[in-house]
């Protein structure tokens, strides 16, 4: 008897071993248990337990394909929740690339009265819809949906990308309870494994998969691999954070090279070496950043009166951006080729921006490409040469020993300041000639404003002067943004004078709207009232009249994540009053001058009265881009203190 | 002969040259050009309604566009389902001497879904098209032909697309045989249409001329007030093979009861079965009513399911009841059928929803006017209003989605009007009352509480259910008060007709008052206050304020021993036509009052009284920002 027993437990263990794989239908006393606030008193729903495979096998015209395999659990707590019962499976429908999604089941099961009644989803009600050429949407819901409900589905997805295997989500918008993917590769394929976010796997496991495919006619082995995680907690995106997929706990997978049935390597993406060549020789890229044919005859005329190299390259630059329109579309491949786009004179980032180092290399300027994934597509790994985790191409320009990046989308950026949507870590520079390497992805320019109002108060209480404000940088690239939503600096006056509404502006001058390199200079004539009662011996008067601040940006009791903001940044305002008569200043705000840890920024206030003039000086600097979630703290009271400084008055007090 | 080739010559050069001026941008009036992005050069459009069920639809449109902000108006979009279909598009892009740039054609369309957010099915797809031009002026010619399988909707005729477009000339002809009726609605037209009948068939066309871009104002009037639009609706008509005639609301209304909604009440005998029991021991209708929808809406939930009969005829309540969810046709047929069962009558009643308040047009009855649909109960001396498509708005409640306006109620004897119940602007209250001890360090705590009615019942109400950290997210962001922090946060409602939110908070702010030099800065108010709005120069729209509100507070800030005031007490109080303000400040011992009061009227004014609405909003606003100076003894 010894020996069946043992058998059993060998079994026992080689199902628990092997996967968390669950029977459709069974559903267990203990999932209408499960307690909402033992998890995430939070959450509206709760995955119980999720399981996804998938293999590659042989279709009929000998092309392998992967046939991923998804079965989900969950429980809904609340109508809030209902919503993670609406379903949207998309599928791509490339040419010769065709999705299919089949075999789906979805039940919701209602607890009463002692027992599980399971509605079944009709057939019937699966909707299916063509987003666009290239995506088709398949869609359902679960039907009788009650506070409470358990529901449960599964599909399957037949894909012919084995580039990319299909990559697994751990953390979603509701918790975990428990998340498991299992994997079959082939031993012909090498696939690289990037395990993203905070936690860790629970368990993974490995075994061997004798003869799981055949390959012309050769047996061939696989690796199966399963990824355990348990008790995930929900990903809750928070402000100031860029691409949640930096953050979310996942796995994804690139194929790093095969083997042909003759033995050899077919490699894929294994080094930048190849990574270099393939972009090189790629009819969309490198085929494409060569033309510089194209422009060789039309250059000459632009920078004809162009004496130096940077003025050569800005005059490209300009023209470049005044003669191609960004179609929205981000790619590090082009559309078409560069004499449609020169034609049609619209393209996708990757058409501009080659269209750039064409235009700029046919000036023989040193001009390569780089290669970049943007903040909301989140950072690329380092580690293995991933080329679909790159969106985005910009150009850079040496000249001496400086050199500079840039972007032709935006019609409004100066010359070397990319957009903030490229401020992302780093971004890999590809040369023509060279081998390709790391290039740090900064702002440029700091995010610079300062304003400087020069006034005279009335004995009427009106303040008359000027405002002067200069801008740089992302600040500049803003205003000048909105400026050009208007058909004439009148009509932005105009606006910005009806939207300002206790101040009047009488004239206006601003300076530099195109000429893009220079600062943005904007200088209004102002008259605002600051108090009514100018005839009493005494006056209360708040000096910040100038982009005060009432609300803390940095409100919350806790912060997982890092503080991203782009770019540094910097704003001086400088108030000068002449009083109409002698006053003491009686009161002031505090002078102030606090610093953040580590450099991290700094406030300084200062308040005096010399002969007449009042003189209120303030300089807010914040010079880092990033800040550690262990930072918010600092911020959090760090504007604290400006707000609280901000809320007194001056009290000025007539001379007798 | 020699003549003759002259004048051929002549002509070819006159054309030639006509063509190259035609779209040149320099031939557009000055006057057009002020406060527009886009000019509409000339429109033609044609409505020829051959059969019923084929009403071709023809546009040639020339459009410049002048700038950057005008591009929104270049593009096309072209809707298209089971019964319309794009019969031809194409055009061409001109540059600013009216030289031909490009052309382009129906490949050169994006074609996509017309779905937006989750909704399981509509087949309503789109092809658009978009200019791609980075150099202005440009002018852009669409021709396209469109056709509709059924003439029960013919869309309306809006010549001036968007306040910043102006238009030089547009036409609009419908063409029908001699003997076919239709009724026409216009409004805002300078000129009379044109008619012309012969044997074969009947014309009329309508012209505007003229139209200047305007400035978009804020607090203005819906479209339909001031920019002309003609409305036509055929009097027999076909639909999805359905033909039948109406020419009133009373006709519409039936053929939608008789058409549309017949036989999709049927529901399960078990079905029934459990809506009589459930309302058994229950006396009243009233209860009973109450019970059903309760009964609704824990059974069903919202999805958009737009399919068949163009969106028009709900899915059957027994599907409904199998499925547990439904559109809100679906669903308000469902409750119906649900009320039936327990022998209560109730209409189908199809409405404009939306925060605007719109009404159907009771002078005239057409097809397109509405969006939504809501039940009325029609209790003896207590109707009852119905929004079936929440599962948790209050019974009868129907919030600023569908109140105060004209609905269709679809009945067995046809179509009524009825209107809505409206919330004015005393109903419609926030009531705030807290009591604050205020300490020499500037802290204050207390307990805040709060009563939402009307409409601004919906304010908060989401939030109730959530958790305890969503719910202080959410206070964190409506009161931004710095350091705020919420102690206590409860909230109970009273689900009625005219419900109730309950908002209670015990909440604490450190350094809410500001210390410098021995003095205490107290902003009086520390929640929400009236945003000053814009001033607009040269109004021409009226101003027009939707709904009515009144938002009422009363504070008490209790001050510790070493705390003395030292500013007089604020003393305010305005009242006008747009509505009221008090706010005042007192002391007694030691304890700071701040009453303040203010209602806004529901109303249309003139445009010249919109300088006098800006002072009163900022003059309120200035009030609110009030600071009390107290002494630290």
């Amino acid at each position: 008897m010894k020996f069946p027993l043992s058998l059993i437990l060998c079994t026992m263990l080689s199902s628990t071993v092997f996967s968390q794989q669950f029977d459709y239908g069974k559903i267990n006393y203990e999932d209408q248990l499960i307690d909402r606030n033992t998890i995430d008193s939070s959450a509206n729903a709760v995955v119980i337990q999720e399981y996804g495979t998938s293999r590659m096998f042989l279709n009929d015209d000998g092309r392998i394909n992967l046939l991923f395999k998804y079965h989900v659990k969950l429980k809904i707590f609340n109508k809030d929740g209902f919503r993670h019962a609406n379903i949207v499976i998309p599928a791509y429908k490339g040419e010769n690339h065709e999705e299919y999604i089949s075999e789906i089941r979805a039940s919701t099961y209602n607890y009463n009265a002692g027992v599980f009644e399971e509605t079944m989803m009709d057939k019937k009600a699966i909707f299916t819809e063509q987003r666009s050429k290239y995506i088709e949407l398949t869609k359902f819901t679960l039907p009788n949906l009650k506070d409470g409900s358990i529901i449960e589905y599964s599909y399957e997805l037949l894909s012919p990308n084995i580039f990319n295997y299909k990559s697994w989500d751990f953390q979603s918008d509701i918790p975990k309870i428990s998340s498991e993917y299992q994997v079959n590769i082939p031993a012909v394929y090498n696939y690289n494994v990037v395990l993203r976010g905070p936690y860790k796997l629970t368990d993974q496991k490995v075994e061997r998969d004798n003869e799981c495919m055949r390959l012309m006619g050769a047996k061939i082995d696989c690796s199966k691999i399963s990824y355990i995680m348990k008790k995930i907690p929900a990903f809750i995106e928070e402000d100031f954070m860029t691409a949640a997929s930096n953050f979310k706990s996942a796995v994804y997978f690139e194929l790093s090279d095969s083997q042909r049935p003759d033995g050899s390597k077919q490699s894929f993406t294994k080094t930048w070496k190849d990574v270099d060549y393939e972009l090189k020789s790629a009819k969309e890229f490198g085929g494409q950043m060569k033309r510089k044919d194209l422009y060789k005859d039309i250059i000459p005329n632009i920078i004809k009166d162009s004496p130096t190299d940077l003025a050569k390259a800005k005059a490209i630059y300009g023209y470049i951006k005044k003669q191609l329109k960004w179609n929205n579309y981000y790619g590090i491949n082009t559309e078409g080729n560069l004499k449609a786009v020169m034609d049609n004179r619209t393209g996708n980032v990757a058409d501009l921006n080659l269209s750039l180092i064409a235009a700029l290399s046919a000036a023989d300027l040193d001009a390569e490409a780089v290669i970049l994934s943007t903040r909301e597509k989140g950072l690329v790994n380092k580690l293995f040469s991933v080329i679909t985790e790159f969106n985005y191409v910009v150009a850079k320009v040496n000249i001496g020993s400086e050199s500079y990046l840039l972007d032709a989308t935006e019609p409004l950026l100066p010359f070397g300041l990319l957009p903030l949507r490229c401020i992302n870590d780093q971004g890999r520079v590809i040369n023509l000639k060279k081998p390709s390497y790391w290039i740090d992805l900064k702002a440029s320019q700091k995010s610079t404003t300062s304003y400087i109002l020069a006034g005279t108060l009335g004995r009427d209480g009106k303040i008359k002067g000027t405002i002067t404000t200069h801008s740089l940088g992302y600040d500049a690239f803003m205003k000048r943004q909105e400026i050009k939503k208007y058909n004439s600096i009148a009509e932005y006056v105009e606006k910005l004078d009806e939207k300002m509404t206790n101040l009047s502006i009488q004239k206006e001058e601003i300076l530099n709207v195109d000429s893009l390199d220079n600062i943005l200079t904007e200088k209004y004539e102002i008259e605002f009232s600051v108090h009514d009662l100018t005839n009493a011996d005494q006056l209360y008067l708040n000096p910040f009249f100038i982009n005060r601040i009432s609300k803390n940006p940095f409100n919350l009791s806790e912060r997982t994540y890092p503080i991203d903001l782009g770019t540094a940044n910097d704003e001086r305002i400088v108030i000068n009053i002449t009083l109409p008569e002698k006053y003491e200043l009686l009161e002031k705000p505090k002078d102030l001058g606090i610093a953040l840890p580590n450099g991290g920024g700094k406030y300084v206030l200062q308040t005096t009265l010399n002969n007449d003039i009042l003189t209120i000086t303030q300089l807010k600097q914040l010079s880092k881009s990033i800040y550690q979630a262990e930072e918010y703290p600092y911020l959090k009271e760090f504007f604290n203190k400006i707000i609280q400084n901000q809320k007194t008055d001056l009290l000025l007090k007539r001379a007798k | 002969m020699k003549h003759t080739i002259l004048f051929f010559v002549y002509t070819l050069i006159r054309v030639v040259c006509y063509a190259q001026n035609d779209y040149n941008t320099e031939l557009i009036p000055s006057s057009l050009l002020s406060r527009a992005n886009a000019t509409i050069r000339s429109e033609e459009t044609v409505v020829d309604m051959r059969a019923a069920d084929n009403v071709i639809y023809a546009v040639k449109q020339v459009i410049t566009v002048l700038n950057k902000n005008g591009e929104s108006n270049a593009g096309l979009v072209l809707f298209y389902d089971k019964s319309t279909i794009i019969k031809s598009v194409k055009g061409e892009i001109y540059n600013a001497f009216g030289k031909l740039h490009a052309k382009f054609s129906q490949n050169d369309f994006i074609d996509e879904s017309a779905v937006q957010n989750f909704s399981l099915f509509e087949d309503n797809r789109i092809k658009r098209f978009s200019p791609s031009m980075n150099t202005y002026p440009y002018t852009v010619v669409y021709q396209y032909e469109v056709r509709f399988k059924q003439n029960l909707i013919i869309p309306t005729w809006y010549p001036k697309p968007a306040d910043d477009v102006s238009v030089e000339k547009s036409t609009y002809s419908f063409i029908c045989k001699p003997a076919d009726k239709f009724r026409v609605k216009s409004k805002n037209l300078l000129q009379q249409p044109v008619e012309s009948i012969n044997e074969k068939e009947k014309r009329i066309t309508w012209t505007v001329r003229n139209l200047p871009g305007i400035k978009s104002e804020p607090y203005s009037p819906h479209r339909e007030m001031y920019e002309p639009f003609v409305k036509i609706a055929p009097e027999d008509f076909t639909y999805y093979n359905r033909q039948s005639n109406y020419t009133n609301w009373q006709e519409l209304g039936k053929w939608i009861y008789d058409d549309l909604l017949k036989d999709r009440a049927t529901l399960p005998a078990t079905t029934l079965a459990v809506i009589q029991n459930l309302v058994k021991e229950e006396k009243t209708a009233q209860g009973k009513v109450r019970k059903i929808y309760q009964y609704l809406q824990d059974k069903t939930r919202y999805i958009s399911v737009q399919i068949g009969i163009g969106g028009f005829r709900p899915i059957s309540a027994s599907e409904v009841d199998r499925l547990g969810y439904g559109d809100c046709k679906a669903l308000v047929n469902y409750m119906q059928s649900l009320l039936k069962a327990a022998d209560i009558v109730s209409y189908y009643c199809v409405v404009n929803a939306g925060d605007e308040k719109r009404s159907l047009d009771p002078s005239f009855a057409s097809m397109n006017q509405a969006n939504h649909v809501i039940l009325c109960v029609p209790l003896a001396g207590d109707t009852t209003w119905l929004e079936c498509t929440s599962q948790k708005i209050p019974y009868g409640f129907l919030s600023n989605f569908t109140d105060d306006r004209i609905v269709l109620a679809c009945t067995p004897s046809g179509g009524k009007l009825l209107r809505t119940p409206k919330y004015t602007a005393q109903q419609n209250l926030q009531k705030r009352t807290a009591n604050f001890v205020l300490n020499k360090n500037g802290n204050i705590n207390g307990e805040v509480n709060t009563v939402f009615q009307g409409t601004q019942y919906d304010h908060h109400d989401h939030i109730v259910d959530k958790t305890p950290s969503e719910q202080e997210k959410f206070l964190k962001k409506v009161y931004p008060i710095n350091n705020v922090n919420f102690d206590k946060i409860t909230y109970t409602e009273n689900k009625d007709k005219f419900p109730e939110l309950l908002e209670n908070l015990a909440m604490s702010v450190n350094g809410y008052g500001a210390i410098n030099n021995n003095k205490l800065f107290l902003p009086i108010n520390p929640f929400q206050m009236k945003i000053p709005i814009a001033e607009v120069r040269n109004r021409l729209m009226p101003l027009h304020l939707n709904r009515g509100y009144t938002d009422e507070d009363n504070f008490t800030y209790t001050l510790t021993e070493d705390l003395k005031p030292v500013l007089e007490p604020l003393n305010k109080s305005l009242q006008n036509q747009f509505g009221s303000y008090v706010a005042t400040t007192t002391l007694k011992d030691n304890v700071l009052t701040y009453y303040r009061k203010f209602v806004l009227n529901e109303g249309t004014f003139t445009a010249a009284s919109y300088v006098d609405f800006v002072t009163f909003i900022n003059e309120v606003n200035t009030a609110e920002q009030q600071r009390c100076v107290l002494n630290l003894k």
